[in-house]
């Protein structure tokens, strides 16, 4: 009999992404919007790829973090994409600074 | 159905880069842009650019366009070969937000007609189309990741009724986290996404791997840290103590005159990632109080014999 994907008492075995790098087309879909604003914003050194050529690009985990957040900067706030970049970088620096913090104990 | 050619439209080489396709469109829309052109034909024209444009930018429809080849004509009667498309996927991600309602037969005939974004608003079931990627985010202790364990998390699911009403579905979910997983790092559940419409497939849920706060330890990319309480004859002298890690303990040796805050590292024993993490271990000297005679003899004894003056570098 087949397994039934809904059954509450299955264990789902899932990949992790940093295993299997997303694909340009997956990032897209993963994040619900097109391959243009991805483009722009590989371009723009928002994400990174591992990868020289567009349909050898390769997404880590991080790069679905900051399309996610880029795309909420922009509806949310009508940042435009340098401005993204800056608020992202900031956000990140303060996301490292303060776990840096956290780990030497004053936090 | 008539063949369209996209490069002719945006009057381009079928090697354009891509830069060449964005230029090209920025320069043409100038020129058609209903609102600036005063050519008669310039709404057909600029809606005819935005199609080649979808096309052309989107490497994977492009790529799959340059597969039915250079020899048609504008115009020319077409048909699509039999698995024209195989091993392209344009369901979802490919579109762009632009307007594609008022594209061509021949776009629609060749890459559909999706829009992914308003796929759950208004549609006929009738259509089958996939359901969007979710994402969670799932708290896991540290232990977890060193001996790997099983969770339970709990979602909630926007489904579309019969009746094309938004509903939300809540379920749970029992899903395997791998022994080495870092923080920030994500699952891929396929198909336990949001669910498709018609026969169309269900989308992929994507979890956030977040570490819990520890009373003991601290994680930082692969690694962990503790601090480590020592008397200060342990630092001073030199001991062999029992150190507790996240999957047991073990027998740590701190060299004679450690200071406050010294690190020590065991290698390789934090999290059980492919490299391996290290565990660090942070020395807290912590000074026993001077509560009975014999303990106040002791420091006594120390100041009168060591004569030290830790303040020596301050100049008092």
């Amino acid at each position: 009999m087949p397994m039934n994907p809904h059954d509450p008492s299955l264990v789902h075995t899932g990949t992790i992404i940093e295993d299997e790098p997303l694909t340009l087309v997956q990032l897209c879909r993963a994040c619900g919007t097109h391959a243009e604003w991805v483009i722009s914003l590989v371009e723009e050194g928002i994400i990174e790829p591992d990868g020289k050529e567009i349909h050898l690009w390769r997404f880590s985990g991080v790069s679905l973090v900051r399309v996610r957040s880029a795309l909420n900067l922009q509806r949310d706030l009508g940042v435009n994409l340098a401005g993204i970049g800056l608020a992202l970088d900031l956000m990140e620096q303060l996301k490292t600074l303060r776990s840096r913090l956290n780990v030497t104990g004053h936090c | 159905m008539q063949y369209k050619d996209y490069y002719k439209i945006m009057d381009l080489s079928r090697d354009a880069s891509q830069d060449e396709v964005k230029r090209a469109y920025r320069k043409l829309a100038r020129k058609y842009h209903p609102d600036v052109s005063k050519e008669a034909d310039a709404e057909a024209k600029f809606k005819e650019l935005g199609e080649a444009y979808e096309v052309l930018k989107d490497p994977e429809k492009r790529a799959a366009y340059n597969q039915l080849g250079a020899n048609w004509k504008s115009g020319q009667d077409f048909k699509p070969p039999p698995n024209w498309d195989e091993g392209f996927e344009f369901k979802g991600g490919g579109f762009t937000g632009g307007d594609n309602s008022e594209f061509s037969d021949f776009f629609e005939q060749l890459f559909g007609r999706a829009g992914f974004q308003s796929a759950h608003a208004g549609r006929k079931t009738s259509e089958h189309l996939r359901g969007q990627d979710s994402h969670a985010k799932i708290h896991i202790d540290l232990e977890d990741s060193y001996r790997g364990a099983t969770r339970n998390i709990s979602l909630s699911t926007p489904e579309m009724s019969t009746q094309g009403e938004l509903l939300v579905k809540h379920r749970s979910l029992n899903v395997k986290i791998p022994k080495g997983i870092k923080p920030g790092q994500h699952i891929k559940l396929a198909g336990q996404g949001n669910p498709g419409l018609g026969s169309g497939e269900a989308g992929d849920l994507f979890l956030e791997i977040v570490f819990n706060n520890h009373p003991l330890y601290r994680v930082a990319e692969a690694d962990v840290y503790l601090d480590l309480p020592v008397t200060p004859w342990e630092a001073a002298l030199g001991a062999k103590i029992k150190v507790p890690i996240p999957d047991g303990s073990v027998e740590l040796k701190i060299p004679p005159n450690s200071r406050q805050g010294s690190k020590l590292r065991l290698t390789g024993r934090g999290l059980p990632t492919k490299v391996p993490g290290n565990f660090f271990v942070e020395l807290q000297i912590v000074l026993p109080l001077a509560s009975t005679d014999q303990a106040i003899e002791v420091y006594q004894n120390m100041q009168q014999t060591l004569g030290f003056n830790p303040r020596e570098s301050m100049g008092v």
